[in-house]
């Protein structure tokens, strides 16, 4: 069946062989630094026109001016602004989006209702956010409900709504995660299902969807487009959230046009912060998902 | 009796004394958990399961004595997990199960009108063929889970988990790490682990789903000496592929063939003078 | 298609095979030892002794194969009452052998020229027949797993079981010749031999039935109510 004497020898790789490797790889590098240039570019652009900013004397600490003359002011109306802002949303949209999860996962599995609202949550997340700001806009907005026009919660609907899916679908994926072996165990121990969701599944799945919701909140933090619509821009610092309040987005948004040139230096410090802000915010869900894995 | 927790670093050598009472410490302790009580059986009678449309058990009739060990064996897909499932009714948890029939735990229909699932599994506990602690929990939590996931109000709650710990005669080996995570023990350890956490909430029955085929043989021993001791309290169900565990720690085996009883009988007689054919071919491993 | 655990099988069949060898092997120590016996040659008497050996190796191979199977294949039911029977007709066998020795070794110890007894000759030609049918039906019955054939072993045991009394009653009755008695004692040191090896056969046939029924029944005690019902 075998030859006796000496296998045949392990062949080379032929000379055709390797230049096609080399072709392969030299045009798989040269794709990603084509992606990679206007990335760097972007960072440097940003950094290289915003720390600037970032230096002058109460960047952080005084709020825009809106005069036309003068000192422009800081940004720090802005940053509160977008820091209250997103935290409604937040509060909002995680515990609304973790409970849908659960419901997907626990209760609905594979049901019709429960394949209806992911279809639902899918479709959700394509919807371009202008949309949300529009949707609060006309029926919110314009019938002033709740006292003003404008207001800084309407600006968190908007955002949940758009924050919602995302927590829904990263949580989803989170909680399936949890071994199916952990509930059986709680349900064989006569755990009530409640319990076990409690107890048990929220726990194992905590670090993912911790993270998960960070980076909805990363998300919801850079949006323009609902706020333009449901909040407006006003230059005070304020803690009124049924007003109008400032928020980074729409700082960058209105000072970009300016004609003056260090309003214009303002929008760049401003959009370095949101990038940092939002930096921060992954680095932190990275660092938490890295220290809890789920092995 | 809760010995005092060492917390100071032991030097190397042991006394005679402290050699002995580690090596109790490491044997299943069951009088641990009180004095005895009497034990309950489990009547299967008329049981049918489905998953949807496939008639997966067939009509089985079997009796469990109480404080017995009773090993079920059959080819895979014979319905043998399925059956047991059906008793403590973790079957119909499946989407898309069902089942039909009688399970009585001494007088008490599991299948009766109005019966609360909950309370059943309390009465039935189960030990799976992967071992499943919490991650997120530490070894006493994963003890005491049981209790406080069933609400159970313990104001003795340490001891109870101290003495499921001993039960399994795990104490010797955990007890200056009770709250080290669950999932840091080895496989076989884990697997005790998971069956104090069953102990501790006090069950009539313990069904066990072919509890140490995930484990290598050393731990496997020590899981089947422990049913040998948890026998004396509990009536115990296993699910086992591998015959010659069903030969050793039963003392009745249940053959199962597509979803029918074949044959019960005493291990012994099963293996050495089974009555029916198909039995035969199973066990010689004439078919394959 | 190949059938599972192919060989084991295989070893299992071997083992058998031997035994079933073995069994010929004594059939063969028989006939010679019976023939010495006859004629009085004390060299076919010292060729069964040596050949005893064979029946000795027959033995270690088939306990060696056995403690083999049971170490590497576990066997249940059916299979672990066929190993447990091949041991104990395998030790059988090694006891027929040790009688055919005996009675070879008796040969030369009774005597070239001693005088003969025709009825007791008879007798013991009679018995030898008797032996070496039983063990060669005791090798069909375990060969052919025959229950019937096994059980009706303990019909010819009877018989030899008979012979050796009426045998024993010459021995007494013979006379007053001293080299006759002494002839005839040793006479009675054959027959006993070959009733043991009628004896060790009926175990074998019990060992049949225990493999095909899974029962254990003592045979001889259905031989000796068989043998009272007879006689009275």
């Amino acid at each position: 069946m075998s030859t006796v004497s000496g296998a045949t020898p392990l062949t080379q790789i032929s000379p055709g062989r390797k230049r096609k490797d080399r072709i392969m790889r030299g045009s798989l590098m040269a794709g990603t630094g084509i992606a990679l240039v206007p990335l760097i570019l972007v960072i440097y652009y940003l950094i290289y026109k915003g720390v600037s900013s970032w230096s002058a004397s109460g960047f952080f600490t005084t709020d825009p001016t809106g005069s036309f003359f003068g000192n422009p002011g800081g940004i720090r109306s802005a940053i509160f602004g977008t820091l209250e802002i997103v935290a409604l949303a937040s509060l909002i949209s995680i515990p609304i989006g973790i409970a849908v999860a659960l419901y997907l996962t626990e209760y609905g599995k594979d049901g019709r209702f429960a394949n209806l609202v992911r279809y639902f949550v899918d479709v959700m997340t394509g919807v371009p956010s202008v949309v949300f700001g529009l949707f609060i806009y006309i029926t919110l907005v314009i019938s002033h409900a709740g006292g003003a026009g404008f207001a800084g919660w309407k600006g968190s609907l908007a955002l949940s709504l758009l924050m919602l899916p995302i927590v829904i679908r990263s949580a989803e994926v989170v909680l399936l995660l949890v071994p199916s072996s952990l509930r059986e165990a709680a349900l064989a121990l006569g755990a009530p299902r409640w319990r076990i969701v409690w107890r048990v599944v929220l726990p194992t799945a905590r670090s993912g969807l911790v993270t998960g919701s960070l980076l909805a909140v990363a998300r919801g933090m850079g949006e323009t487009a609902p706020l333009l619509f449901t909040v407006s821009l006003a230059t005070a610092f304020t803690g009124n959230i049924n007003g109008l309040m400032n928020s980074l987005p729409l700082q960058i948004y209105t000072d970009i046009t300016n004609p003056r040139d260090v309003i214009v230096a303002r929008a760049w410090g401003a959009a370095l912060t949101l990038v940092a802000l939002v930096l921060i915010l992954n680095v932190t869900a990275r660092l938490i998902s890295r220290r809890s894995s789920m092995t | 009796m809760i010995p005092p927790e060492t917390t100071s670093k032991e030097p190397k050598e042991m006394s005679a004394a402290e050699e002995q009472s580690q090596e109790r410490e490491a044997a299943p302790d069951l009088s641990a958990m009180g004095e005895r009580r009497q034990g309950h059986g489990v009547k299967v009678r008329g049981l049918h399961a489905y998953y949807g449309s496939v008639h997966a058990v067939k009509g089985v009739d079997i009796d469990f004595p109480a404080n017995e060990v009773t090993a079920i064996i059959g080819p895979s897909g014979c319905g043998k997990s399925t059956m047991v499932r059906c008793i403590n009714r973790m079957h119909e948890e499946i989407p898309g199960a069902r089942s039909e029939g009688h399970v009585t735990l001494d007088e008490l229909d599991v299948y009766g009108a109005g019966v609360d699932v909950t309370a059943v599994r309390r009465m039935i506990g189960m030990v799976f063929q992967k071992p499943n602690p919490f991650p997120t929990m530490s070894i006493f939590d994963n003890v005491a889970a049981g209790l406080r996931l069933t609400g159970t109000k313990s104001d003795n709650l340490r001891e109870r988990v101290h003495r499921a710990l001993r039960a399994v005669g795990l104490w010797g080996e955990v007890k200056n790490r009770l709250n080290s995570p669950g999932i840091g023990l080895s496989g076989g350890q884990q697997q005790r682990l998971c069956i104090a956490r069953a102990v501790a909430v006090e069950p009539e029955v313990i069904l066990m789903d072919e509890p140490a085929s995930a484990l290598d043989p050393i731990a496997t021993l020590k899981v089947e000496e422990l049913i040998d001791e948890l026998k004396n309290r509990y009536t115990i169900v296993i699910v086992t592929h591998n015959m010659q565990q069903a030969a050793r720690v039963a003392k009745s085996t249940v053959f199962m063939l597509d979803g029918e009883l074949v044959e019960h009988a005493e291990t012994t007689k099963l293996f050495t003078n089974p009555s029916d054919e198909r039995t035969e071919r199973y066990v010689t491993g004439k078919f394959g | 298609m190949q059938e599972t655990r192919h060989q084991f099988r295989e070893d299992l069949k071997e083992l058998e095979n031997q035994v079933l060898g073995g069994l010929d092997l004594v059939i063969g120590q028989l006939d010679r030892a019976l023939e010495s016996v006859s004629y009085q040659d004390v060299e076919l008497a010292a060729m069964v002794v040596a050949d005893d050996d064979r029946i000795d190796g027959r033995y270690l191979e088939v306990h060696q194969g056995i403690l083999s199977l049971l170490a590497r294949q576990s066997p249940v039911a059916t299979d672990l009452r066929i190993v447990a029977a091949l041991l104990h007709c395998i030790r059988c066998i090694e006891r027929m052998g040790d009688q055919c020795v005996n009675i070879a070794k008796l040969v030369p110890l009774s005597g070239h020229d001693a005088p003969k007894d025709k009825d007791t000759l008879d007798a013991i030609e009679r018995m030898g027949q008797l032996a070496r049918s039983e063990v060669s039906q005791a090798k069909d019955a375990l060969r052919t797993r025959n229950v019937d054939l096994a059980q009706d072993l303990v019909r010819q045991d009877a018989e030899i079981n008979r012979l050796n009394r009426a045998i024993f009653k010459r021995a007494v009755e013979i006379g007053d010749d001293l080299e006759l008695r002494e002839w005839g004692m040793f006479m009675i040191l054959v027959a006993r031999c070959l009733e043991r090896v009628g004896d060790n056969a009926v175990e074998i046939a019990e060992q049949v039935v225990f493999v095909v029924t899974g029962l254990f029944r003592e045979m001889a005690d259905i031989g000796t109510s068989a043998e009272a019902a007879q006689s009275s």
